[in-house]
């Protein structure tokens, strides 16, 4: 056995120290806002809620799904996730399948078509107006098409589909398949661990987005759940809020009940995460090796 | 001869006809949304008039570019920029070196996955959540304060007072990214070749120099990269979460680039004029970006172009 100095367990201590303050600073703050959703308002008010829920109650839950714009926040991430999801896997894949074929003319227009796209941008203005003169405000395509096509994403996907044998395309072919059934039989099946990867950061990435939201849409029934979360927690537009149940302060008059508003916008906190919660323990295997695909081609 | 090429290249595209079409839906796309913009861009030379269009609308030359130079608010959202940009980059970017760098240190495997694995968690929770959590931690009653009042003190109006919102910004950035950031370092530090750190052991090198001599240099090539790129994008603050988090009170720190094109563009709908004020920073970053590469190369000889 080496001998381990003494500077170098002080070292470790220290080591461990840090991480276990690591531990406290990410998981304190989480706990924390699970527990205050749970409380009655006596303990949220004199501030004694710590990991722990006092007085448990799951009346700020009940309150809070009173609001219809909660499902429809609900309804409306969904279809924008799922929806800009798909379209982007289907068009990158599309879009990076030819790539891979030898003798394809247009190959390399194709790349500098897309490399220029990562070096310069429109911006937040000319990219606003060319929305609204295409009729795209307030629509559920505005939430789902703009972000499909990353030129980043199509070139992994390359670098992923150039990997596939191609003995099993050929033979493919052979027995009379074009491109499109080799792509959808043979190289997408091959590229499960790919797509899923792909799927998930797509997921959280636009369940987690509110920006294009806040600019794009007015209708406040098509609003993302993030955006209802950012009325409930902010309460900046109260004009828009008025008349509902909820909007933290309002909810506690109308049920009379012992409810802090702080456990309602808690409770939204929470109803909102829980997906990311959810998967976060089946995403995580994934997520570095996502990271690794990207970082080895960056 | 030319008949022949000719028929033998329609045969080829002929052949090619399902890829053709398959990349069409994705071209499309982009062609749309990302080369629409650039052209949508010309407006800042222009007098943007809706019903006439962008390419009917009437030259005027700098015209807003001027305007933006005699802007009162154009040195306080410059300054404030640049400052948060620069303390960003001071704080956060050497945060996932040194988090990697003590993850790698840790001896028992399980512990290091479940603090790993936790750290990467924020990442995760989007920026309106972090924002509503700030706002209820530093609020009168909230957490901040309560620790504050514990041992004596008076409470702080954190989000009203100016003189905070920068280290507010930047350490629950550092929260949200410390853990994720760490990833592409740990990968890089995945492929050191074991034998370097035993042969080292044998020549009895201690802990320290094991890391300034194998560790460090093994991702010193990474770090150069995002560096360069950290630098490329020291304008472009995250001004979602400020827009989430500002007000009037903070606004003489808080206000940059991103927010005041926000607010006076969307909301104020001076197109041309923040169409130019986007421009002006692009261009910007893109010299900054294309200068700390050229060092780059001459100084480690890493560089991205």
């Amino acid at each position: 056995m080496r001998k381990i100095s003494f500077g170098s367990r002080v070292f470790d201590a220290f080591n461990i120290f840090i991480m276990l303050l690591i531990l406290v600073v990410v998981l304190y703050p989480i706990l924390n806002i699970i527990a205050t959703s749970f409380s009655s308002g006596k303990y949220i008010a004199s501030g004694s809620i710590t990991i722990w829920p006092k007085g448990f109650t799951v009346q700020a839950y009940a309150d809070v799904f009173k609001d219809s714009l909660i499902y429809k926040g609900y309804l409306n991430s969904i279809l924008y996730a799922v929806g800009s999801t798909g379209i982007m896997l289907l068009f990158t894949s599309l879009l990076a399948y030819p790539l891979t074929i030898p003798g394809f003319a247009g190959k390399k227009f194709i790349t500098i078509f897309l490399m220029i796209t990562m070096f310069f941008s429109g911006g937040l203005i000319p990219t606003y107006l060319l929305m609204r003169s295409l009729h795209l405000l307030d629509t559920v395509w505005v939430m789902i098409l703009p972000g499909a096509v990353g030129a980043y994403n199509v070139f992994l996907f390359r670098t992923f589909f150039s990997n596939v044998p191609a003995e099993l395309k050929e033979s493919a072919v052979m027995d009379g398949a074009n491109d499109v059934v080799v792509l959808f039989r043979i190289v997408l099946p091959l590229s499960k661990a790919l797509l899923a990867t792909f799927a998930l950061f797509g997921l959280v990435g636009s369940w987690n987005s509110w920006f294009e939201a806040l600019i794009y849409l007015k209708d406040q029934d098509k609003y993302p759940l993030q955006m209802i979360l950012r009325n409930y927690l902010f309460a900046l537009d109260t004009n828009a809020i008025q008349g509902r149940v909820g909007a933290g302060n309002v909810a506690i008059n109308s049920s009379g009940s012992t409810l802090d508003p702080k456990a309602i916008r808690m409770s939204v906190i929470i109803i909102t995460m829980f997906p990311i919660m959810a998967i976060y323990p089946f995403f995580q295997k994934h997520f570095t090796k996502g990271v690794l695909v990207g970082a080895i081609k960056g | 001869m030319l008949a022949a090429t000719n028929k033998k290249r329609w045969s080829k595209l002929w052949k090619h006809r399902y890829l053709y079409l398959m990349v069409l839906p994705g071209l499309i796309t982009v062609l749309v949304f990302s080369y629409f913009p650039m052209y949508g861009i010309t407006i800042a030379f222009k007098d943007y008039n809706a019903s006439k269009g962008i390419m009917g609308s009437p030259w005027v030359g700098f015209k807003y570019f001027t305007t933006f130079f005699h802007d009162p608010m154009a040195f306080r959202v410059l300054k404030n920029t640049l400052l948060l940009g620069l303390y960003t980059l001071l704080w956060s970017f050497p945060a996932p070196i040194i988090l990697a760098l003590l993850f790698n240190e840790l001896r028992n495997k399980h512990f290091k996955k479940i603090v790993q694995t936790v750290s990467y968690f924020p990442h995760f929770i989007s920026v309106v959540i972090v924002a509503g959590m700030l706002k209820d931690f530093t609020a009168r009653d909230g957490l901040f304060n309560q620790i504050i009042t514990y041992f004596g003190g008076t409470p702080i109006m954190f989000l009203l007072e100016p003189g905070y919102f920068r280290t507010i910004f930047i350490s629950s950035g550092i929260w949200q990214g410390v853990g994720f950031g760490t990833i592409i370092y740990l990968a890089a530090l995945s492929g050191i070749d074991p034998t370097y750190y035993d042969v080292a052991e044998v020549d009895g090198a201690s802990r320290w120099k094991k890391i300034v001599h194998i560790t460090w240099p093994s991702i010193k090539p990474t770090t150069i990269i995002l560096l360069i790129f950290a630098l490329g994008g020291i304008l472009g603050s995250d001004f979602q979460k400020i827009i989430l988090l500002y007000s009037p009170e903070t606004y003489s720190v808080a206000d940059v680039i991103g927010s005041y094109v926000y607010r006076q563009g969307i909301l104020g709908a001076r197109y041309e004029y923040t169409t130019a004020i986007g421009l002006f920073m692009s261009v910007i970053s893109f010299v900054i970006l294309y200068i700390s590469n050229w060092v780059s190369r001459k100084v480690s000889e890493t560089s991205l172009f």
